[in-house]
């Protein structure tokens, strides 16, 4: 019986899924869940949370986008919308545990050495990231990540725009030289379209 | 426009994210929280139903709509009377104004309506 359930939600489109959760349908959401949750603490994850939290905060994610479902217009992706919501409850977290305006502030230091873009290092996605400090990190997550624009994340951040430009610049500067051009194929190819 | 197409690349391998391996467990743990969620607020608004009808209720003892009532269900009857005087055909008004049984019966109905109303109210906030 569950399983006839699960796949006859399973069959659907993300927005039929979103609208059947919006008339409180709570399989429809789950098996929304169920297909987005692993991007949504991915991302969280990529931003510098650790694992608990990051679950915590994706659940937290979810049950948020369960209660504003109706707002869903399906202009953009379920994920890329939940993406966006989990980011933001991420940064009020960091904000409320006066732990933002340190990761913000954050001194930039010079250049590191990344190594070059050596073709025999396989470096995933998760690897560069590593190299970026915790606010370059944060910024590029955001943006290439979550979805949020520069000025998004600027007012997210509470930092000037310049500031998160400039973050996000040497950021890409340093996954540029990270992720060498073969790089990006064969991890597109391992990583499947999850 | 290597700058642009190294940034979709980069989207790319931010959307590419594989499944992780307890992704069946996080999806149930939200399930959980979703379904402990509903039943709370289920309980929240039957619990606020209650208190709105008590409270409806004690208004109503309280303001003496009851004898005010009955004082009404009295004229009515005076009027039915005088019109029995004008016309013997048309007694309903006598019927249904006889005792004060009709105005109590009224007035449970709507505190129950009050009741509903509420719960309904507080269900959509």
């Amino acid at each position: 019986m569950l399983g006839a359930t699960h796949s006859k939600f399973a069959s659907l489109h993300d927005v039929e899924l979103c609208t059947q959760a919006a008339t409180g349908e709570r399989r429809a959401f789950g098996e929304l869940v169920r297909r987005h949750g692993s991007a949504v603490r991915g991302v969280l994850r990529r931003m510098g949370a650790q694992g608990a939290e990051a679950d915590d905060v994706a659940q937290d994610a979810f049950l948020t986008a369960f209660e504003r479902i109706a707002e869903f217009r399906g202009e953009g992706t379920f994920a890329g919308w939940v993406r966006k919501i989990a980011a933001r409850l991420y940064l009020r977290r960091l904000q409320r545990d006066r732990r933002l305006g340190a990761i913000a502030t954050e001194e930039i230091e010079d250049e590191p050495d990344v190594g070059g873009g050596d073709a025999d290092a396989a470096i995933d996605l998760d690897e560069a990231l590593k190299t970026l400090g915790p606010a370059e990190r944060l910024c590029v997550t955001l943006c290439f990540g979550a979805g949020l624009s520069h000025s998004e994340a600027a007012e997210a951040l509470n930092l000037p725009l310049g500031t998160v430009k400039s973050h996000v610049k040497r950021g890409l500067d340093k996954l540029r030289t990270r992720l060498a051009p073969g790089d990006g194929a064969d991890l597109e190819g391992r990583r499947g379209n999850g | 426009m290597a700058e642009i197409e190294f940034e979709r690349r980069l989207e790319r391998l931010f959307a590419a994210t594989s499944e992780l391996s307890d992704a069946g467990a996080f999806a149930e743990r939200v399930a959980r929280r979703l379904d402990a969620g509903w039943m709370a607020r289920r309980w929240l608004i039957g619990a606020a139903g209650l208190v709105g009808g008590v409270i409806g209720v004690s208004q109503l003892m309280v303001s003496n709509l009851f004898q005010r009532a009955e004082a009404v269900g009295d004229s009515a009857r005076l009027i039915s009377t005088s019109l029995n005087h004008l016309s013997n055909g048309t007694d309903w008004v006598a019927a249904a104004s006889s005792g004060g049984g009709v105005v109590w019966v009224a007035a449970a109905a709507a505190v129950v309506m009050m009741g509903f109303v509420l719960s309904r109210v507080i269900g959509e906030i």
